[in-house]
This record gives structure tokens, C-alpha cells and sequence, in this order.
């Protein structure tokens, strides 16, 4: 209901000379905060000699796409790529609906053990993974034996454990999201004859989009990223490899291609910013239900 | 209350006692299948292509002499090779049948129990006895042969001749002339590091170590004990922490790096010398000091000799629980025999392990003179146990230079340190 | 007001038919909850038990692969870490490095906020878009470009400060003082971590009831005291999420050190937690004294936050 009030006074309260110089401030600090990205962007269409030279410039006067093209044809990029988005696609979806299910059930139904519950979830994103990667890693062997798709060396295992890391998380988020909901709207439904299961789905479901949104954002940052789990998982299997698996080529111990790096870091970057684009408006009006949490 | 309280208690330490974590099973007694696909993990090199091409070739003989046969190569990035080994050596299943390894992971790849035991296979092999002794040794674990050396890399001392010349040196015969020649040339090119070596660069540290006469450890029957501590021990590190001093290559820029960041420095022109491989001849090459740098063997504390270098390699090793265990040894042998190394080392720069190929490269080709030199002077190694992996993680001796270099602490403290958690890692 | 007023009924559950109402929750709740409790315990509950039992033995690769047998050795991998005096250096640090960060990150990420709801949008559309920028590059892609900028013949920055005059600074090593690697590393964090506060925050202020704002503003009061008695103190729930998932995050920090500082530092300064345990076990193939810094690291994120809650458990029921 009321969860963002966008107020036409507010303006009335801020002095105008006093709004000019904190709009310049925001510009010069947005410029501060983007020029590492512009950095990299710009390194990575640099020709080789400039990168590292001595006086480097913040321009370059003879862009050129060769450290693209050397990202771009290594063997198997596209299905790299490809293989990335199928994982983070997959990890967004299935996150979307396990912690919106479970949100659902720890905020609005009342049994015994529920705070234990949400304090095991706060735990669990305390562990690091890094010592997790051993137990895992037999665990997705056990379960490959069981169901091949998900086992060792596949997609769904990425899948499977990016889930689990995410969904602590999500469900503590979304908890407050589900809890701005006023009971009444769930009252008045049922009195109206609406089963649980309609309202939850019907009306529930969209009310918290905003939040659904946030949840999905970070559940695509985890997944994109990871390169701990993906080296650990995809071992003889390459063509399952993922980006930044594919991007550590580049480290070579000799001769590290720093151009190819920034160019396969930027193309890395681009998916996730498009993403935050198409949905950050959503995702600031999302934050605020987060409020009541 | 209690009941339940006491039950879960009692669940709990039945769980812990009784369970144990998770382990492979043993990986199986392997096969000698004569048709399929040999699965073949090799190191992926900065430039690959003249590389793929000469294993191709190799690929292509292999394939005329045996039918029905693939070969299927996936190239391991070097930085990545800790998991992909591991997950080899958890999940057989995932395990190629032959696979390009550092001799420096022998032992503890071995400990692992995945490599098969070479030994008599080298020794009935046609060029088995043109391998060198000395690298040979570096792929044996408890006298066993555990992989077939490939290739081996050794270092030697490349110097600017422009600079020598102008200043009118010549190239130190000595441990101590190099040192002071580095702080005369400083002196005179501030601009310019003496020598350029790193706090990290370990293999560049050890010919100092070797030429004192002291030692990284020492074996006796089973038991590996440290040998950080004696005074020759001492005396070559120090040696080698005076070389990253304001005066010749400040800590601030030098403390932290490593082997690879030595030589760029050396390349980029912003050193007079540096202690360089073989195998960096290339990228030296592209350089900006093409034309200007010569090389000679790093010398040891006596006039005239030649220090004890760091004999590294790669090795060709194939898996026990391989099914296709004859396959696999025939194509190492085709891979690692004189044809393909002389053509690997047309294709990389790499230095032969049969002597006879590495005569005739030697023969042909001038530059590679200092190296043999150095080689034929004796190469020493590593502890040949798998602890040695885990103090080589720890970082256990470039934290002692590094100690030493920046002043924070004196070579005793350091070396004392170093003893300590060596022996605790040698258990 | 108008936030705590939405919490009651929320959080209460209406005392109309108890009994009832909570046999049915429960079946409903097993069944809204069975997807995600299934792959949490199997993915999540079931590894971390594991990682426990494996802190009691000796278990290293030879373990793992099989070839070796598995000893209990008890709390003896504990033993030999907590013995260790780098272990309690390394923690000093760790804690030391991941306060200033969260700290940090908070400050950023507030007062931007504030400001943000003092712009029109074009400006706040520029801020928002460089901190989802920041935000989105991957952590390795980040350290990289930061050790660039601030590399010690090639960076830009060095070559900005002789520029400008500083010729002391030609060939400054950033990364070679502790505290200024250090430094450098948590300005790097900083800078990928203050979007995710920036953005909670300024939602946040965007659901404060506007009158209150009016009537603090009619009274008088200057915008700074605005923001400091009336907006913070009503972001304080926001800022408590916020601050715990920060302080999660900055404790565990891994990529940021190893890269920046080539893998903990000259002789190893630079170390945090999360590094250490890599450089002593991991990297060696040591998962049993891993496995045992996996838990003491888990135990103290436990307690620090624990901690933390108990200090703000002042006013809001949170849970």
C-alpha cells in the first residue's frame, strides 16, 4: 500500500543555492566513482604498446578492437557465454520462487521453530565458501550419480549451489517486503472468498515485485561472478567452463595480456549493467519495502 | 524437555563419532584398452600456437600408427592447475589418461597415489638412457620415476652490454663482484635497478643459498628436517636480501616481486641485470633491450665457478586408474622422445632433457651456451616430499627474504622462523 | 511512526482462533517451505556439517583422493592454529581492515544517499548509474583496474601527483607500506560496497513520511540536523541489515587482498582471514586445518554480529 510516498512539497524544503552545489558535488563524485570503469573500458581498446607505457593517458588516440577480437576468438567464448547466462538465468528464476515461497511461510504463518529458523539462515551466510568447496565437491559427485544433469562437470551443479548461497539471503530481504503487506488485504480476500493459495499468488506475489527485483539483481551478481565454484565443479568438461573461467587464459605466468583482460572484464561487466538498467528503477522503489523489514 | 534436549544431545555426538567425511574411492586398477579416446591435459603457454602445432604433428603420427584411436588434448591454464589436478585426483572419473606437470608437484601429485610408477618403463624405453641424470632425478619420488622429463628450464645471469660497456665492467665472476657491481652501476644510473630480483622470485634466491654451501633440508632415510639454520644457510640468504637494498634494487619496488616481474623489469630496460631462463629468451626478445643483453652462467662464491642453478621441467606422466595404460605410455614417449623435443624446442624455446638433443640444439644455437654450461656445473632441487607443496604455499622462504630485505627482521629471526614452520609442515 | 505502525499487526498474529490457526499454518508452512528447506539443507546444512567433521581429522589431498587413511586427530587442528601467533596477528588485522571497511562503506554509502535526495533526478540518475557501475564489475576485474591506477612506474595516479607537483611521489609503491595497501584495498571495497548501502538507504529515506521532514524543516532546523536527528535515527533498522550484511561481507574479503596485494602482502602484512586460510591450508591441500579456519572464522562473524544486534537491541523488535 502506502510503501513509497513521493512527496511534491519536498522541493519547498530545499534552498536552491544550497541544491546547485549539491548537484555538483553528486556529478563530480559519479565521475570519481565511474573512472575505474572507464578505466577498464578504455584499456581494453588501447592498442598493446600503450597499456603499459610509462605516461599513461586517460584517452587514446588510436582505438582499436584487437584486444577484443583476442577475447572473442578464444576457442569456445560464445559458449562460454552462454553458458553463464543459462546459469544465472536458471539461479534467478529458481531463487525468485523458492525464497518467495519460503518469505511466504516464515513471515506470514505461525509454527514453532521460526526463529530458529531465520537465525540458522543469518548463520549460514557466515561460513565461507571457500572452505566449502571440498564437501561440495563430493556432494555434486554423490548427486551425479543420481541425477547426471546435476552432477560434476554440468551446469546444474553450478546451479544447484549458486541457488543455495543465494537463498539465505533472498528469504531474509524479502521477509520484510512480505511483511509491509498489511494483514487486512489478506482478511479482506478471504472474506471476499479467495483461498490462501490465490491470494498468495494473485496478490502477494505482485505487491512484493520490487523486492522480487532486488533479490533477482543480486542472485545475478553471485551467479555471473563466481569463478570459485565453477573451477572446482567443471573439471574435464570445458565446453561447461564459464566467462571467468575463460578469462583466466589470459593470466598467463609469462605474459599476462592485460589488454585482454580489461576487454573480457568489461565484456563481463556490460550484462550485469544492462540488467541494473532495465530494472533500477524497480529496484530503489523495491529497496524501501525493505523498510519495514 | 530434558528427554529431547538429551536425545538431540546424544544424536549429535553419535553423528561426529560415528560419521567420517566424505572420501574417493580408490581409484581402480586401470586398463590396457587398446581403441578410444586418450584424454591428454597439457599446459597452456602465453603463445600456443607453435606449441598445438608440434603436439598435432605428434597427434597425427600417433593416430597412423594406431588405429581406432583419438586423442583428445584440453589445455590447462598453469595458474589453474592446483584444481583441476585436484578434482583429477578426487573423481577418477574425471581423469585424463596423460597429463604435463611441474616437477615441483611430483611428490606431493604422487602422495595422491594417481601417477603410475615409470621407472621400469623409462628403463626399457630405446631413449630412456639419453635422459639426463640430473633431470631425471627431479622426477623421482623414493628412487621411483613418476614422469617422463619433457622439458627443463634453467637460469642464468642476462646483463646489459651497453651498460657494461660504458661503465666498462665485465660480467661478475663472482657472488660478491655481482654484488658489488650492481651498486656500482645504481651508483652511476640511479635510474637504472643494479639487478633486478624480487623478494618472491625464490629460484633466483636458491643459487645463492646452493653456492654458500648451504641447503633447503636435509634427508635422513624418511624423515626430511629443515637446514635453514646453519651459517652457510645464512650467509646465502643474506647474500641474496642485500640485493634488495636502496642501493641496488629498493625494497619499495622490489620486496614483492616475483621471477616474471624480475625479468619484465629487465626487459622493459629499467634494470642492468637480471637472473633470467632460457625459457624467457622470447620475451626478452620483444623487449626494449633487443640487441643489448648478453648472458652468462650465475656465478658461485668462488671466482671462476658456476652457482648451483634450479633444475625446473615439466614432466609427462600418466594416471594409474588410466584404461588405456599402453596407449598413454606409447604417446609420452612419442611426445617426449628426440623428434618432438627438438621440435618443441624450435616451437618454445624449451630445453631438451635427452642430451643428445640438447648437444645438437646447444651446438646450433649460441645463445643457449651459459644455460648448458650451468647445467652441466649440477642442478640441484627441491625436498622431493609432498610437504614440500605445502611450504612452497605457505610461502614460507620468500617470507624470510622478504623479512630480511625490508629490515624487519634480522637474518636469524627469519631463518629461525623459516626452520620452524618448515619442520612443523615435514611433520 | 508511520514504519512502526505497519510492524504490529505484521509480526502478531491476530488472537482471533490460536489453536487452529497454527495446526493449519503448519502444514501449509512445511509445504511452502519444503523447496527451499530441501536444497538448503542438502546444499547448505549437510556441506557445513561436513566442514565441521573434517576440522577433526587430518585431511589433506591423499585423504580426499582415498589413497591415504582418515585419522581423528580431535581439536588438534585447532590446537595448532589457535598456537600460531601469526593467527592472532592476521585476526587483528582482519578485524582492523574489515571495520574500517564497513565504517566506510556505511559513511559513503549514507551520506550519498542523503545527498541523492537533494538532487533532481539527472544528477541522481549520473550517481546512481557510476555506483551501479561499480557495483556490477567483478571483484577480480576491480582489483585490477585499482592496482593500475595506483601501479607504481605505469599508474595514472602517480603520474597525476608529479603532475601537479608531489615529485616525491614518481615511483610511489602503494602497496608496499602495510597500512597502505591496506588503504588501498579498502578504498577499492569501499567502492564496490557503498552501492548496495547507498541504494538501501536512500530507499529508506524515500519512505519516511514526508511530514515529519516538513515539520522539522518549518521548525527551523538546517538540513544537517535534519538528517542527523530525524532521518538516521529512522533508517535505523535499514542500517542495522545493512550493517550486518557489510560486516559478513568485509570479514570473508578474499579476491580484493590476494590480487592487490600479490597474495597477503611483503612478508606476508597484508594478510586478512579469509587469505591466510588459503596461503596456510588450501593452497597446500590442507582441508583439515581449512576446514577448522572455516569454523573459527564462521564462530566469530557469529559472535561480532551477535555482539552488535545485543547493542542495537535498544528499540525495534527487529525479528
Amino acid at each position: 500500500m502506502a510503501v513509497t510516498t513521493r512527496p511534491t512539497s519536498r522541493r519547498r524544503l530545499v534552498k536552491r543555492p544550497g541544491r546547485l552545489i549539491a548537484e555538483i558535488v553528486t556529478v563530480v563524485i559519479a565521475a570519481m566513482v565511474a573512472f575505474p570503469i572507464y578505466w577498464m573500458v578504455l584499456s581494453a581498446f588501447k592498442p598493446a604498446g600503450e597499456i603499459q607505457s610509462s605516461s599513461p593517458k586517460p584517452w587514446t588516440l588510436a582505438p582499436s578492437f584487437d584486444s577484443f577480437q583476442r577475447v572473442l576468438t578464444v576457442s569456445g567464448f560464445g559458449g562460454f557465454f552462454l553458458n553463464s547466462v543459462i546459469v544465472a538465468v536458471a539461479v534467478v528464476a529458481l531463487s525468485l520462487l523458492m525464497s518467495f515461497l519460503a518469505a511466504v511461510a516464515l513471515t506470514r504463518f505461525n509454527f514453532r521453530g521460526r526463529t530458529v529458523l531465520l537465525v540458522m539462515l543469518l548463520v549460514a551466510q557466515m561460513v565461507p565458501i571457500e572452505a566449502l568447496t571440498i564437501p561440495l565437491f563430493f556432494l555434486m559427485r554423490s548427486v551425479g550419480d543420481v541425477a547426471p544433469a546435476f552432477g560434476l562437470n554440468e551446469l546444474g551443479s553450478l546451479v544447484l549451489v549458486h541457488l543455495a548461497f543465494s537463498l539465505p539471503f533472498a528469504i531474509w530481504m524479502l521477509r520484510g517486503f512480505v511483511a509491509a503487506v498489511p494483514v487486512e488485504l489478506e482478511e479482506a480476500a478471504k472474506l471476499d472468498g479467495a483461498s490462501r493459495l490465490r491470494f498468495t499468488w494473485q496478490i502477494l506475489f505482485p505487491l512484493v515485485a520490487p523486492g522480487l527485483v532486488a533479490i533477482s539483481v543480486l542472485a545475478f551478481i553471485h551467479a555471473w561472478n563466481d569463478f570459485l565454484f565453477a573451477k572446482t565443479f567443471i573439471i574435464s568438461k570445458t565446453e561447461n567452463q564459464t566467462l571467468p573461467q575463460a578469462i583466466l587464459v589470459f593470466f598467463k605466468p609469462e605474459d599476462t595480456d592485460w589488454g585482454a583482460v580489461m576487454a573480457s572484464s568489461t565484456l563481463m561487466t556490460i550484462p550485469v549493467l544492462v540488467f541494473f538498467i532495465l530494472v533500477q528503477r524497480r529496484l530503489v522503489s523495491g529497496m524501501a519495502g525493505a523498510v519495514k523489514g | 524437555m530434558y528427554v529431547r534436549r538429551s536425545l538431540t544431545g546424544l544424536a549429535l555426538l553419535g553423528l561426529i563419532a560415528g560419521c567420517a567425511p566424505a572420501q574417493s574411492g580408490p581409484a581402480g586398477a586401470g586398463g590396457d584398452e587398446k581403441t578410444g579416446t586418450v584424454r591428454v591435459w597439457l599446459f597452456d603457454e602465453a603463445n600456443r600456437a607453435p606449441k598445438e602445432e608440434a603436439v598435432k604433428e605428434a597427434i597425427t603420427e600417433f593416430k597412423a600408427a594406431h588405429s581406432g584411436v583419438e586423442i583428445d588434448v584440453q589445455w590447462i591454464p598453469v595458474e589453474g592447475r592446483a584444481d583441476k589436478f585436484s578434482g583429477a585426483f578426487n573423481d577418477p572419473a574425471n581423469a585424463p589418461d596423460v597429463a604435463e606437470f611441474g616437477n615441483t608437484d611430483v611428490a606431493s601429485y604422487v602422495a595422491a597415489g594417481a601417477f603410475s610408477d615409470l621407472t621400469a618403463d623409462l628403463q626399457s624405453w630405446k631413449e630412456g638412457a639419453d635422459l639426463l641424470p640430473t633431470v631425471l632425478d627431479t622426477a623421482k619420488v623414493n628412487g621411483k620415476v613418476y614422469g617422463l622429463p619433457w622439458y627443463t628450464g634453467i637460469r642464468a645471469l642476462y646483463y646489459r652490454t651497453d651498460v657494461f660497456t660504458e661503465l666498462g665492467l665485465k660480467p661478475p665472476t663472482s657472488l660478491s663482484e655481482l654484488t658489488a657491481t650492481a651498486r656500482q652501476i645504481r651508483a652511476a644510473k640511479p635510474d637504472l635497478y643494479g639487478i633486478s630480483v624480487g623478494g618472491k622470485y625464490t629460484y633466483a634466491m636458491l643459487p645463492f643459498l646452493w653456492a654458500s654451501g648451504g641447503d633447503i633440508a636435509k634427508q635422513e632415510g624418511d624423515k626430511w628436517t629443515s637446514a635453514l639454520g646453519t651459517p652457510e644457510a645464512k650467509a646465502g640468504v643474506q647474500a641474496y636480501a642485500d640485493l634488495i637494498k636502496p642501493d641496488i634494487c629498493p625494497p619499495e619496488q622490489c620486496a614483492n616481486l616475483t621471477g616474471t616481474q624480475s625479468v619484465q623489469a629487465f626487459s622493459g630496460g629499467k634494470a642492468a641485470m637480471t637472473i633470467g631462463g632460457d625459457f624467457n629468451h622470447k620475451a626478452v626478445e620483444q623487449g626494449d633491450v633487443k640487441g643489448k643483453y648478453a648472458v652468462v652462467p650465475l656465478p658461485g662464491t668462488q671466482p671462476g665457478s658456476i652457482a648451483p642453478a634450479f633444475a625446473g621441467g615439466n614432466l609427462l606422466g600418466t594416471f594409474a586408474a588410466s584404461k588405456k595404460h599402453g596407449l598413454a605410455l606409447e604417446f609420452i614417449e612419442l611426445l617426449g622422445g628426440a623428434k618432438y623435443q627438438e621440435k618443441m624446442y624450435t616451437a618454445m624455446g624449451n630445453l631438451p632433457t635427452l642430451s643428445s638433443v640438447q648437444q645438437k640444439v646447444a651446438t646450433a644455437d649460441p645463445f643457449l651456451k651459459p644455460f648448458v654450461d650451468t647445467l652441466k656445473a649440477g642442478t640441484k632441487f627441491v625436498p622431493s616430499t609432498p610437504a614440500w607443496s605445502k611450504i612452497d604455499a605457505q610461502g614460507v622462504l620468500p617470507t624470510a627474504v622478504q623479512q630480511v630485505a625490508t629490515g624487519g627482521q634480522n637474518v636469524d629471526t627469519a631463518l629461525s622462523a623459516a626452520t620452524e614452520q618448515m619442520n612443523k609442515a615435514f611433520g | 511512526m508511520s514504519t512502526q505502525q505497519l510492524l504490529p499487526p505484521a509480526v502478531a498474529a491476530p488472537p482471533a482462533k490460536p489453536l487452529r490457526r497454527r495446526r493449519r499454518d503448519g502444514r501449509a508452512a512445511v509445504l511452502y517451505l519444503a523447496p527451499a528447506a530441501i536444497l538448503l539443507a542438502a546444499l547448505l546444512a549437510y556441506p557445513i556439517y561436513q566442514l565441521v567433521l573434517i576440522s577433526f581429522f587430518d585431511y589433506g589431498q591423499p585423504q580426499a583422493a582415498g589413497t591415504a587413511p582418515l585419522v581423528f586427530i580431535g581439536f588438534e587442528n585447532y590446537a595448532q592454529l589457535l598456537e600460531n601467533a601469526t593467527f592472532w596477528t592476521v585476526l587483528a588485522k582482519t578485524v582492523g581492515f574489515a571495520g574500517a571497511c564497513v565504517i566506510g562503506s556505511l559513511f559513503v554509502g549514507t551520506s550519498l544517499a542523503i545527498l541523492a535526495t537533494r538532487v533532481r533526478s539527472l544528477p541522481r540518475m549520473l550517481l546512481f548509474l557510476a555506483a551501479l557501475g561499480a557495483w556490477a564489475t567483478p571483484a577480480m576485474a576491480g582489483s585490477y583496474v585499482w592496482l593500475f591506477l595506483f601501479d607504481t612506474d605505469f599508474g595514472l595516479v602517480n603520474e597525476i601527483l608529479v603532475g601537479i607537483g608531489f615529485d616525491g611521489m614518481a615511483h610511489h609503491s602503494w602497496t608496499y607500506g602495510t597500512f597502505s595497501a591496506f588503504g588501498l584495498v579498502a578504498a577499492e571495497v569501499i567502492w564496490c560496497s557503498f552501492p548496495f548501502v547507498m541504494v538501501t538507504m536512500y530507499a529508506g529515506i524515500q519512505a519516511i513520511d514526508t511530514e515529519v521532514l516538513e515539520a522539522a524543516s518549518l521548525d527551523g532546523a538546517s538540513w544537517f540536523l535534519i538528517a542527523k536527528s530525524v532521518i538516521l535515527p529512522m533508517l535505523r533498522p535499514l542500517l542495522m541489515i545493512a550493517t550486518i550484511q557489510s560486516i559478513i561481507w568485509d570479514f570473508k574479503v578474499f579476491t580484493q587482498i590476494y590480487v592487490m596485494t600479490n597474495g597477503g602482502g611483503v612478508a606476508g602484512r597484508n594478510l586478512v582471514l579469509n587469505v591466510y586460510a588459503y596461503q596456510q591450508a588450501f593452497a597446500g591441500s590442507e582441508y583439515g586445518l581449512g576446514a577448522a579456519i572455516g569454523v573459527v572464522m564462521s564462530l566469530l562473524l557469529l559472535s561480532i554480529t551477535g555482539l552488535y544486534v545485543r547493542s542495537q537491541r535498544r528499540s525495534d523488535a527487529w525479528l
